[in-house]
């Protein structure tokens, strides 16, 4: 039943309240990471410049320094991966914070297997995209091919139109991590479009009719997920993702 | 005729008289013993003295009996009222008329300075309420010496000044009302008059040597309270002057009271605000303190359940209810501040568009290991709706909480949409559950409400559904309750239609 992490994997555990981060160092050492903690936002910029962990557990609200504060001193410098620690109806705050650089978020109280998934998938994209020996990547009967521009369902071409391939090839690089609508609109209409989230939300709506529609098996209805208030995730089902 | 026509008379004869004498030895002097011929022009001083005394028919008569005198007295045929000479004739025409326009000039100039003066007097009046009112700590510390002063400038034996938003015609303490006035303020085109009112007992209690006369106060078409004064009849209806001060000190002190009462409302709405704040922030910090000890409690019960392919079956159950009740906890917590936001007015929803058969396959998903043993329908369709996709969430959360805790497993539960009125669409959540009887059916989003004569282990607090209300307020939808065909309870949630913009996209390409 458990999957092993990465080995040797060091996490840097950024909390302010102590018992909550005992329990995630106790979760998380008990998968094998090996872990460094922090308690508020400066010895977590500290233990970041001396020791590189390979992923950061971030809670963003911290007594000294903004959540956010940290992710901009990190990611000036490194793409670590960075998983936020939010509370419910920070929705705002959590899509600040994605859009500054972190990868992910789980809302507290999360359960450990959610963390667990999301901090795989994170370290996973650090190590670079799963691809096949072809550079295609493939989701349950889903075979994109960036190369030659084609994504095809049980090896039917799916058809799409640029900004539907465009949504899904965004999508699928971020593999079960979250991406805001700024981000999508950002990395497929171009920065003239900021604020026309509308455009985002059509388009992801359009094909995801298509996933549908093309797959008999009904694997792929629910291929892209949407975080409300957020923005969407490929593949937040995690057999779908081992195929 | 009154004491004022009176007084005039008395002055006009005790200025008259003697000028017309002095004149007419002043003329005979100068006329029959000096030898000056036609010194009439003399009478014009007395003209114009009368005139400035007592204004214009004072000088006419003045000017016709200096005619007559001099015509009389000293023309020829002398004692005769006839003349010979017409140059003669001529000359004392001549005083009359200019005796009448020098008389008057004199008088008008007479009655421009007595305006001016009244004026001033008014205006220095006027000056002492303001500045009274001014310089105040309160309205009512100023009031009994703006109440003094105005007596005085208007000629009133006493002034009281009420406050109170009454038209009740009750006199002040101590004031004995007699015969009883009232100013009829109207429009700007008739001018304000007096009007007399009758009392509401029917007897006057008052003196008999005074009248009562009150002036309200009013601001923006509201009564602020009244001007009370009680004058001796002696001094008559109070003059023009004296009735427009009484009526500009009564605006004066609407204007007055007015601003103050805004200022005190403005006071309150930022005491009201600050404390909507301070709950605000003191909310947030008790729901996040509730909510770490709960995130460290769910990790640890995690990781407890971590190995459980190695754990005996009771322990496995003990972690998944340690699960279940954080998560319930947390709902809780949810749900008390969601409420209290909503109450404090500053749940604020945002709005974006997104499907709702989207958002009812993430809840159920989410709500999946509970809602196992129930016959769950999602009929929900692609609408489209502008609305807060969180807050839909929690909705939904709360009416499947409602579902899963006072329904028996293996109820059916149907979720669907349709078209609602009014550029709606209209979201069902019904179940063939036991239903809630029908008069609890207006009252079930009320705070704290709980269908009487349900027994459940677990009653819930009464504000799941207040809190669906509230969120679906805040999205600009409405949310209602009727019995199902299912049989059992349905909840219609009507949220707005979106409409979304569509983008020209060449057709595919690749």
């Amino acid at each position: 039943m458990r999957r092993e992490p990465p080995h040797g994997a060091t996490i840097l555990v950024v909390e302010d309240d102590d018992e909550t981060r005992a329990a995630l160092l106790r979760e998380l050492r008990g998968r094998g990471y090996r872990v460094e903690e922090a308690k508020d936002g400066r010895s977590a910029m500290r233990h970041w410049e001396t020791r590189r962990p390979d992923a950061v557990l971030l809670d963003l609200g911290l007594p000294d320094v903004d959540g956010i504060e940290v992710i901009r001193r990190i990611r000036r410098e490194a793409t670590t991966p960075i998983v936020i620690l939010s509370g419910r109806y920070d929705e705002r705050e959590k899509v600040d914070a994605l859009e500054r650089g972190a990868d992910d978020y789980v809302t507290k109280p999360f359960g450990v297997e959610e963390l667990n998934a999301r901090l795989r998938v994170a370290l996973r994209r650090a190590a670079g995209p799963t691809r096949d020996e072809r550079g295609r990547v493939s989701i349950g009967p889903l075979v994109f091919d960036a190369t030659t521009h084609e994504a095809t369902v049980a090896g039917r071409r799916l058809d799409l139109t640029p900004r539907e391939f465009e949504i899904l090839r965004v999508l699928l690089a971020h593999v079960g991590a979250v991406v805001t609508k700024g981000q999508l609109l950002r990395s497929v209409w171009g920065e003239a479009y900021r604020g026309e989230d509308s455009y985002v939300y059509v388009h992801v709506s359009q094909l995801r009719r298509k996933l549908a529609a093309a797959d008999a098996t009904g694997e792929l209805d629910r291929l892209i997920v949407t975080e409300p208030g957020v923005g969407y995730r490929i593949g937040a089902n995690e057999e779908l993702r081992q195929t | 005729m009154s004491a004022i026509r009176r007084r005039q008379i008395g002055v006009l004869l005790v200025v008259a008289l003697p000028s017309l004498a002095g004149a007419t030895v002043v003329v005979w002097l100068l006329q029959d013993v000096l030898g000056v011929p036609n010194p009439s022009a003399v009478y014009l001083v007395a003209v114009v003295a009368t005139a400035i005394v007592s204004g214009t028919a004072g000088a006419i008569g003045t000017a016709a009996a200096s005619f007559l005198l001099y015509n009389y007295l000293f023309t020829q045929p002398r004692f005769t009222l006839a003349m010979h000479e017409p140059g003669v004739w001529l000359s004392v025409v001549l005083l009359l008329f200019v005796g009448i326009v020098v008389g008057q000039l004199a008088s008008m100039q007479r009655s421009r300075a007595d305006l001016a003066r009244r004026r001033e007097h008014e205006a220095q009046a006027l000056y002492a309420v303001s500045s009274a009112l001014a310089t105040r700590e309160s309205i009512e510390a100023v009031l009994p010496e703006t109440a003094r002063e105005l007596a005085s400038d208007t000629r009133m034996r006493q002034i009281w000044i009420t406050l109170g938003a009454t038209n009740v015609q009750r006199p002040p303490e101590g004031a004995q009302v007699g015969l009883f006035n009232e100013l009829r303020r109207m429009s700007s085109a008739t001018p304000a008059h007096w009007v007399r009112v009758h009392q509401p007992t029917g007897r006057s209690t008052g003196p008999t040597d005074s009248e009562t006369y009150r002036v309200l106060i009013e601001a923006g078409g509201a009564t602020l309270g009244s001007i009370w004064a009680e004058r001796s009849r002696d001094n008559g209806t109070p003059t023009f002057d004296e009735t427009l001060l009484l009526s500009a000190a009564a605006d004066q002190l609407g204007q007055a009271i007015a601003h103050d009462r805004m200022v005190a409302d403005s006071q309150a709405a930022e005491v009201a605000r600050q404390s909507d704040a301070l709950k605000s922030a003191l909310l947030q910090s008790v729901s996040h303190d509730l909510r770490t000890p709960l995130a460290t409690i769910r990790a640890a019960a995690g990781t407890l359940s971590a190995d459980w392919s190695d754990a005996d079956p009771s322990r496995r159950e003990s972690v998944a209810a340690i699960e279940r009740e954080v998560e319930y906890l947390n709902r809780l917590v949810t749900n008390l501040l969601d409420l209290s936001r909503i109450e404090a007015g500053v749940l604020r929803a945002e709005s974006e568009p997104f499907e709702v058969d989207d958002a009812v396959a993430s809840a159920i998903e989410r709500w999946e290991p509970r809602l196992s043993g129930w016959r769950v329908e999602n009929a929900a369709g692609r609408d489209v709706v502008r609305a807060d996709p969180v807050f839909v969430d929690a909705v939904l959360t709360n009416l499947l909480e409602n579902v899963v805790r006072h329904t028996p497993s293996g109820t059916p539960l149907r979720i669907s949409t349709k078209p609602g009125v009014g550029g709606m669409v209209r979201l069902t959540v019904e179940d063939g559950g036991p239903g809630v009887p029908r008069e609890a059916l207006p009252r079930l989003f009320d705070k704290f409400y709980r269908v009487p004569g349900k027994r459940a282990a677990r009653h819930g607090t009464g504000i799941g559904l207040a809190v669906v209300r509230g969120l679906v307020e805040s999205m600009g939808g409405r949310v209602d309750a009727r019995q199902s065909a299912l049989g059992g309870l349905a909840i219609d949630i009507d949220l707005p239609f979106a409409v979304v913009p569509s983008e020209f996209e060449p057709a595919v390409s690749s």
